[in-house]
């Protein structure tokens, strides 16, 4: 009983032994095909990710190409940032290390508290940045002892450096953090949030140039980021450079004589539109935004209402006053409506429909040409003359030379100015053109608005024989022509006939800028006083001067010289200067007096 | 060749062999496959540890692999034949109290208390465990020989010798070990001849209970769980074991990056590379082709230990050479199952192959039992005859 029982006991062990085998064996079976799934299945997709996991790509930066001068003069290069870095795995105690490199560098307490916190968030195997822009003492004091300091290292990163500072300003632009919208513009060009990118002026236009090509390297990482060695690297391309047609001797004469004024130089080179200065005032140092600015700093540049941020040479927009007089003297002219022996007479206003249209002179011109008339920028002789010729003309002319239209400099931000017509005032105003309308347009005030670039195009066409040619930045093989939709049609007499009235204006006995005329230069000129706000008048007509800064009017001179061989066309405008004559002009007559005595001092040595 | 007592299957067993006849006795087979097995695996731990300059981890691990070697061989040969079942309860009761104590002393590591420090050691006790709970079941079965049927005392008995350490392991917590010894105690009582009836009685009863234990479980444990079925959850939380792992199996392909060259494993994506997901080490540098030869390995180890069960002298033998080779293939199939993707990331080492002295001491403890029974057993020296 008892031996069969442990009998039975037997067989039935055996065969749950068995039953376990069987068990054991699905088991084991079990992990060879997920073995099988995984590795010959599967095997080439787990491969392409392990190689993921191995392999970061790490961009190398290219240098941005540099932009110089007329010349050849380094306008933005890239400087040396020598930056202090420690690798606290390397330190033997990052704080006792700082604490020792503390008198070498300018860091406070705080700042190593800083440090020290940054630390905690980073791996230690990196590198950490204690301190930017060393000077030379600092690094060159730190660089005698680094072999006292383990884990330390200098390091050079470039940095976009203005070598002139505070000098076209607006032109040449500056660099700032690439902006989450600007990413998303620029695609192909692949920026990283952190990237700096061209924010203004030539930086920003000629951005994708200027930046290169990234390099890559491809490193091979461990899972904490950690770089084993590298696997390939494909070097960063640099940027291009960029020679821009920008003369520095007159940029720099030209920003001396606004210096503590607000509004715009442009002078460009009649022969071929390239612009040799642009200046903005106010203006600031483009290298505060590469080294960080404070707060304050950045507030007080994008509250300030004299907008030292805008560009007012290309963006500032302002009624071009009696510098368009020339345009219409062209267009009257030109269509017949008057000739060079033709007179009319100038009481010191004009009555239309019971509205009194004044002269700036109040007491009157008299009888004079049209000659004279621009010598001496009578208001009335032109009001009559528009009366001839018509808002269409006018319209004509004026677009011709390049109003109303953005001449496509390749700068950021251009504006188009206004020009207006009929059609426009429909469609602005649902409203028709109104006769008076057309006279004040004629003096370039009413709608019309032209930028410190159009009035410089403008200038600069009459000086170089009727060409309109868009205005470049950068030295060309060939001159470009603007090609407006309103061809100017110019016959070369009318042309010398409103040249020689334009040279009046600086010579002449009644001219406007007479007083201010250099001793060994022929200029030939043009005023304009553009109101800010509508004159008040006492009751005989007579202009009450306004003593608020702001309602002042905006100061306007064109100019060319010399009047024989044109070299140079510029356009000054002065915000709230008062009158062109006494406050526009001067400024113009002295950047070119200086400008060409330089020259010719420069041609004798 | 007339000895003592019928054996367990009827057949004279020795009483007391000489060192020559038990040298004669001793399953040397089993030894040359555990020591190929460690030897590869301390191949592919120089790897896992990064070569040349962490040579000193080879040198302890073989260290304690020559430790449990010894005391293989001192509970295999040195030890005569009964003393384990005589004092198996005795085993049992001292690792009981080993566990006790770390519930109340033991030292804290990565949230759990597991390790009592000895002063020169530190041991795991619920490794020692594994042991005790299978020598105090065989024991058990083995004085019920005579008459199978449990009465409510012995029962009780039975659950609170199986309760008792499941209980204060799970405290610890480590759940992978409790589920681990749970295991290892089912395929005893199953072996032992519970009746199928009770079998599926406590299948359907424990399929119930899983909701209560779900509930139970701490959150990084349920977290394992989750994170087995949707790693990609939390890719670089809690699914990063599993996901790197799984990538560094895969990327193996059928013959493996090489030896030294898995990018995973030297590049640090490989948690725990040398510990418990030394698997993958192997499987990305050796491909499906060496994993295939470990579970070889391990297949003959297993097969050859349950032929030691099945020719074991006596009742608790058997007993204890099935639980050894249970414990042993568990551990091997939680443990791959785990960092192949098929099981919750749990804490068990792969057997022989894993950086451990616990591991592998208990490991090569539980063989010197296995060869222990071998040298006992009843086929020796005669014909097989009656199975």
């Amino acid at each position: 009983m008892l031996q069969n029982e442990h009998l039975q006991f037997i067989a039935n062990a055996k065969r749950r032994m068995f039953m376990l085998v069987g068990f054991k064996g699905i088991l084991f079976v079990l992990l060879g095909m997920r073995l099988f799934y995984l590795q010959m299945m599967k095997g080439g997709a787990y491969r392409d990710l392990a190689e993921n996991n191995r392999i970061s790509l790490q961009p190398e930066p290219a240098l941005r190409g540099r932009i110089f001068g007329r010349n050849g003069e380094i306008l933005v290069e890239n400087s040396p940032n020598y930056c202090l870095e420690v690798i606290p795995e390397l330190s033997g105690g990052l704080e006792r290390l700082l604490y020792r490199l503390q008198p070498y560098l300018d860091l406070t307490q705080e700042d190593l508290e800083i440090v020290l916190k940054r630390a905690r968030s980073q791996r230690s195997f990196l590198p950490l940045n204690v301190q930017s822009h060393l000077s030379w003492e600092e690094m060159s004091g730190i660089e005698a002892r680094i072999h006292t300091f383990p884990g330390t290292e200098l390091r050079i990163h470039p940095l976009r450096y203005y070598p002139y500072g505070e000098f076209a300003t607006h032109f040449l632009g500056y660099l700032g953090d690439v902006s989450e919208s600007e990413r998303k513009m620029s695609k192909n060009h692949h920026y990283r949030s952190g990237d700096l990118i061209g924010k203004a002026g030539v930086e920003k236009s000629a951005e994708s140039r200027l930046r290169g090509k990234e390099g890559v390297r491809e490193m091979e990482v461990n899972a904490f980021g950690r770089q084993v060695r590298q696997l390939s690297f494909d070097p960063p391309q640099p940027g291009e450079d960029i020679h821009l047609t920008l003369d520095v001797d007159l940029q720099m004469e030209a920003e001396r004589m606004m210096v503590g004024k607000n509004g715009s130089i442009v002078a460009m080179d009649p022969s071929n539109g390239e612009v040799l200065a642009m200046v903005s005032q106010p203006s600031y140092d483009p290298n505060i935004f590469i080294r960080g600015m404070t707060n304050r700093q950045w507030r007080e540049l994008i509250v300030n209402p004299k907008m030292p941020l805008t560009n007012k040479s290309v963006q500032g927009q302002y009624p071009p006053g009696s510098t368009f007089k020339m345009a219409v003297a062209l267009a009257g002219l030109a269509g017949g409506h008057i000739t060079p022996n033709d007179q009319f007479y100038c009481p010191g206003y004009l009555t239309r429909q019971e509205h009194r249209f004044y002269c700036w002179k109040f007491r009157g011109h008299g009888s004079l040409d049209l000659k004279q008339a621009l010598a001496q920028s009578c208001d009335v002789f032109f009001y009559k003359l528009a009366e001839k010729v018509g808002i269409d003309a006018i319209e004509h002319y004026g677009r011709g030379f390049g109003f109303g239209e953005i001449s496509g400099i390749a700068l950021p931000g251009e504006r188009a100015g206004l020009m207006p017509s009929r059609s426009w005032k429909l469609a602005r105003y649902r409203k028709p053109w109104y006769p008076g309308e057309t006279l004040i347009t004629a003096i370039g005030q009413g709608y019309m608005l032209a930028t410190p670039l159009q009035l410089a195009n403008m200038i600069a066409t009459i000086a170089n024989g009727g060409t309109l040619y868009r205005p470049v930045i950068e030295r060309q093989n060939k001159p470009q022509l603007f090609h407006s939709k309103h061809k100017l049609n110019l016959r070369p007499e009318h042309l010398a006939y409103v040249r020689e009235g334009l040279e009046e204006v600086v010579k002449g006995r009644l001219g406007t800028a007479k007083k201010v005329q250099p001793e060994n230069l022929r200029v030939a000129g043009k005023t304009g006083t553009s109101q800010v706000v509508r004159h008040r008048r006492n009751v005989g007509g007579k202009v009450i001067q306004t003593d608020n800064e702001s309602y002042k009017d905006h100061a306007l001179f064109v100019a060319y010289a010399p009047t024989e061989n044109p070299k140079i066309a510029l356009s000054v405008v002065v915000e709230h200067g008062g009158s062109g004559s006494s406050s526009a002009a001067p400024i113009a007559m002295g950047i070119l007096e200086r400008y060409f005595e330089q020259k010719s001092d420069q041609n004798k040595t | 060749m007339q000895r003592g007592r019928s054996g367990f299957l009827g057949i004279d067993a020795s009483d007391s062999l000489s060192l020559q006849e038990r040298l004669e006795r001793f399953p040397w087979g089993l030894i040359i496959l555990l020591t190929i097995t460690v030897l590869f695996g301390l191949v592919i731990l120089y790897s896992a540890v990064g070569g040349q300059e962490n040579l000193h981890f080879i040198y302890k691990q073989l260290g304690r692999f020559l430790t449990g070697m010894v005391l293989m061989f001192v509970i295999a040969l040195m030890c005569e034949e009964k003393l384990f079942r005589h004092q198996a309860y005795l085993v049992y009761a001292i690792i009981l109290l080993l566990l006790i104590l770390v519930a109340v002393f033991g030292s804290v590591g990565m949230g759990a208390r597991r390790w009592l420090d000895l002063g020169v050691m530190r041991i795991q006790p619920s490794e020692l465990m594994k042991v005790g709970v299978i020598l105090a079941l065989a024991r058990f079965y083995h004085d019920r020989a005579v008459d199978p049927h449990l009465g409510f005392r012995q029962l009780a008995g039975l659950i609170l010798l199986i309760l008792t350490p499941l209980g204060l392991i799970v405290k610890q917590p480590d759940l992978g070990t409790a589920v681990l010894i749970a295991s290892v105690v089912c395929v005893i009582i199953f072996v032992a001849g519970l009746s199928w009836k009770t079998l599926i009685f406590a299948i359907l009863i424990f399929g119930a209970s899983l909701p209560v234990v779900w509930n139970s479980l701490h959150d990084y444990q349920r977290q394992r769980v989750e994170t087995l079925f949707f790693p990609e959850r939390d890719p670089l939380g809690s699914g990063y074991h599993i996901i790197q792992s799984t990538i560094a199996v895969g990327s193996g392909g059928m013959t493996g990056k090489g030896f030294l060259a898995g990018s995973q494993s030297h590049l640090d994506f490989l948690p725990e590379r040398h510990t418990d997901f030394i698997f993958s080490v192997l499987a990305e540098e050796w491909g499906f082709l060496g994993g295939m030869v470990i579970l070889l390995l391990y297949g003959l180890i297993i097969l050859r230990g349950m032929m030691i069960a099945i020719s074991a002298g006596d009742r608790f033998g058997f007993l204890l050479a099935a639980g050894v080779t249970a414990l042993f293939t568990f551990q091997v199939v939680i443990n791959i199952g785990m960092v192949i993707g098929l099981l919750p990331v749990v804490g068990i080492p792969l057997p022989l192959i894993s950086y451990g002295g616990s591991s592998m001491v208990t490991i090569l403890a539980a063989m010197g039992l296995l060869a222990h029974v071998a040298i006992y057993s009843k086929y020796h020296g005669r014909a097989v005859r009656s199975i």
